[in-house]
């Protein structure tokens, strides 16, 4: 009975979402104000069913529901609350059911946010729009259905994955993984709208903007969850591997990348029209790529669902789409003719072109190392892997390139200027570039790259704050305000998104130096210790105390406690352990991870054994990794102030838009 | 319409959705090898620690394990607990691990750090990875007492597979 209630609000969302996709595309093509609403409000009906459906999947999940045969498969009875609760998205079935929740949410803020200002751009995005949410309802309600009536009622299940229920993590990387790939739908459909209506105007270009800014910020605080799940929980002492599925959640973050700031060229200059939009398609794209290369079984990886029979299904949409994009940008990227012209030499327009040249570059680079053990099974039938050397010998370099970019484009001027003018911009942050090479020497860091890195990060942070603060002190030196009530004034101002970019970009640099230092001038030790006896590392020496067990309703964990000394100093003692799970037979470990912002002692457990009370332990030195996690944080910041500026921004322009047509 | 457009797209995107259609049903796990029924090439590979050398159809007469890793491999870091275990429990079969372009100080560090229960050779020139086929780490071959290859493995291993592999080696 509840899994048929849940079946019918699947195929309910379906009906929803395949008659306004109907009723969206007609509105656009016949141009009819009342198919227009009609498609609105499938819109939101499909919104509604949709989460309803996802509800009541949870409220099965905590009521132990074994009727419903995602329940059966995933669910627990001494699962604690939460991880009941993130059952919902730990395993297929109910992963896409999650994403159509997700989508749902999505396309109602969406449809909320278009107006009579975005013109037939609007019946064209939601058509697109419910087009993708007609298929990922398709999707539930066939190959991937998660309320599938269950003969034999089990009395219990058993649980989800080990792994997925070993950290709280789980419960927060998921979701914004989902913000980010499920958002691009909405400037996708955005995109598709301005091509099909052969006119990008500044309305529709803001709101893609907007859309974009969303799920970018979301991708990027998932992509680094993901490395900080890996470094808590995987127990390797690392937070990136070039796994495929990692692979696959950056690829989409570096096209978005690319699109925000050939956006901002577009939107100042009235170029490139076509570029940025081929841009938000391929962020678009790549989710759905990403998708398929979790979900189709056909690569290995830490992160993967098993295979399915879903894989071939996600493959026609992703083929339809890739068709429908290219061919439509290729029939109709003309009528977006060009405003203005972009400058050429050296000006801000350039780094914006070589920014974005390399991100594209990037993203070939992650993409061809990700599938070439495809292409290599394709051609000559055997298989092979892609390592860890090929991505940081291609990567590294055109990163270094980025960094430099990022330093040397926001400090040159927009459009033509004296050569004089140029060099008084450039040269004073190489000041700090020395400075930041310098300290990197001292620590005794002699990596090459490293030192590049470091010294261009250095460049880059000066610029970024000089440039961040430059309207404030332009404000203070003409009103003779004080520092913070010139800066309040700029923020709280016309100059949000500009100090927004600055904080996204000081997010980025802290990124650089954390990834940098971190991956080369880490250090560990592995031993085998007897109770009592102890390893040195650096300035810590660590003594195995003893073995704790710990029993739980659904896991037995064995924990060594390890003793830490700094020096003459005792620290809190440390307790990486060893989970079994009930109904699991290999057990699991977790890391125990003592976080400064200096550096990082981890400690991991390779084994643990309680008959000869001896423990193997992995320890590692990793310095200025908890940086990367504050970065991620200020990036996120930076992307959500630009948010809200660009939300404010696009009222305004809207509005003026609107009295255009008015007046016009 | 744009024709340059068009041809870009269409070139940058229709191999790569083509690559994915014939790749559809892979297993990455599971891959028939032309060597499999095969005798196993005789090689001849070096100690880790040095000194001495193994000559594989010295090994006639018991089943071996032959596992190509790498210490830059993850799945092969993931496997290692397994094959260790599978070694230990096994003593009627010999394992073996040959390094795959990796350097002998990173893999006998690797070995000191994590343990291990059999021993691993080098394969300076790639010789052994050569004539064995190998394209990829980690990649696990199971030959039989008369020396045949009965069965190879590409991924990371676990205990299950390793059990229906081994008692397939058995046979």
């Amino acid at each position: 009975m509840t899994a048929s209630i849940g079946r019918g609000l699947v195929l309910l969302s379906l009906l929803f979402a395949s008659a306004g996709t109907v009723a969206a595309f007609a509105a656009f093509l016949k141009k009819r104000a009342d198919l227009t609403r009609a498609a609105v409000w499938s819109a939101y009906g499909f919104a509604t069913t949709m989460t309803l459906a996802n509800v009541w999947m949870v409220i099965g999940l905590l009521r132990n529901d074994f009727s419903i045969s995602y329940v059966a498969q995933v669910g627990s009875i001494d699962l604690p609350t939460w991880v009941k609760v993130v059952s919902l998205w730990s395993s297929l079935e109910g992963s896409i059911l999650f994403w159509g929740g997700v989508l749902a949410i999505f396309i109602a803020i969406g449809t909320l946010s278009l107006n009579d200002a975005h013109g037939p751009a609007r019946p064209a995005a939601i058509g697109v729009w419910l087009a993708t949410a007609t298929f990922f309802c398709f999707l539930i309600a066939g190959p991937a259905q998660p309320f599938g009536a269950v003969a034999n009622v089990p009395l219990d299940g058993p649980g989800p994955n080990p792994l997925l229920q070993n950290h709280v993590l789980m419960a927060i990387h998921p979701p914004f993984l989902y913000g980010g790939y499920v958002g691009m739908t909405i400037p996708f459909g955005l995109a598709l709208a301005a091509l099909m209506t052969g006119r990008l105007s500044p309305t529709v270009l803001g709101t893609i903007r907007t859309a974009l800014l969303a799920p970018w910020t979301f991708l990027t605080v998932a992509v680094v969850l993901g490395g900080w799940w890996a470094y808590e929980v995987l127990g390797w002492g690392g937070y990136w591997a070039w796994d495929p599925v990692e692979n696959a959640s950056l690829l989409p973050w570096l096209t978005a990348t690319a699109a925000l700031h050939s956006a901002i060229l577009t939107e100042r200059r009235g170029v490139l029209k076509g570029w940025t939009m081929s841009l938000v398609i391929a962020s678009f794209l790549l989710t759905i790529l990403g998708t398929f290369m979790t979900r189709s079984g056909i690569f290995n990886s830490v992160h993967s669902f098993t295979q399915s029979a879903i894989g071939p299904t996600i493959l026609v949409f992703l083929g339809a789409t890739t068709l429908a994009s290219v061919l439509l940008l290729g029939f109709r990227v003309d009528l977006l003719r060009p405003d203005g012209e972009l400058d050429r030499g050296a000006s801000r327009d350039t780094a914006f072109l070589a920014q974005n040249m390399l991100f594209v570059l990037f993203t070939f680079t992650v993409l061809i190392g990700t599938v070439f053990p495809l292409i290599v099974e394709a051609v000559r039938n055997v298989q092979m892997s892609v390592g860890r050397p090929y991505f940081d010998r291609m990567t590294v370099p055109i990163g270094a390139l980025l960094l430099f970019v990022m330093g040397v484009g926001p400090a040159l001027p927009w459009g033509a200027s004296s050569r004089d003018e140029i060099k008084r911009r450039l040269l004073p942050p190489l000041g700090m570039g020395f400075v930041a090479l310098s300290i990197a020497l001292v620590f005794g860091i002699r990596t090459p790259w490293t030192l590049i890195t470091l010294f261009f990060a250095g460049y880059a942070a000066h610029v970024t704050l000089f440039e961040a603060l430059r309207p404030a002190r332009t404000r203070m030196k003409f009103r003779t305000d004080g520092f913070l009530k010139a800066l309040s004034q700029d923020i709280f101002g016309p100059g949000l998104r500009r100090f927004a970019a600055y904080v996204a970009h000081a997010g980025a640099v802290t990124a650089f130096i954390a990834i940098a230092v971190s991956s080369t001038s880490g250090r560990s030790v592995e031993r085998s210790l007897k109770q009592g006896e102890s390893t040195t590392l650096g300035a810590y020496t660590l003594t195995f105390e003893g073995i704790e067990r710990e029993e739980e309703a659904h896991r037995t964990s064995l924990i060594a406690r390890i003793g830490v000394k700094k020096g003459e100093t005792t620290l809190e003692p440390l307790r990486p352990m060893m989970n079994q799970y009930r109904s699991q037979r290999e057990s699991i470990g977790t890391p125990a991870v003592r976080t400064g912002l200096i550096e990082d002692l981890y400690l991991s457990a390779m084994n643990i054994d309680e008959d000869n009370q001896t423990v193997g332990l992995l320890v590692m030195i990793n310095p200025l990794v908890s940086w990367l996690w504050i970065a991620t944080v200020i990036m996120a910041i930076g992307g959500v102030m630009a948010l809200s500026s660009s939300l404010r921004v696009g009222r305004t322009v809207e509005a003026r838009e609107l009295q255009a047509e008015v007046v016009g | 319409m744009n024709k340059g457009v068009l041809a870009v797209g269409l070139a940058v995107t229709l191999p790569l959705l083509g690559l994915l259609l014939l790749n559809l049903g892979r297993n990455p796990s599971a891959i028939a090898s032309p060597l499999i029924k095969k005798p196993a090439p005789d090689v001849r590979m070096k100690n880790l620690s040095g000194g001495g050398s193994l000559q594989l159809s010295s090994l006639r007469g018991q089943p071996v394990v032959v596992n190509f890793w790498a210490t830059w491999c993850i799945p092969c870091i993931q496997e290692h607990a397994a094959l260790t275990a599978a070694a230990r429990t096994n003593p009627d079969v010999t394992f073996l691990g040959v390094v795959y372009e990796d350097t002998t100080e990173n893999a006998l560090s690797f070995l000191a750090q994590r343990g291990s229960a059999y021993n691993s050779y080098a394969d300076d020139d790639g010789k052994a990875a050569i004539a064995f086929g190998v394209y990829g780490v980690p990649e696990t071959f199971f030959i039989d007492a008369a020396g045949t290859i009965v069965d190879k493995y590409v991924g990371p291993l676990d205990d299950d597979t390793l059990f229906a592999k081994l008692s397939a080696a058995r046979k």
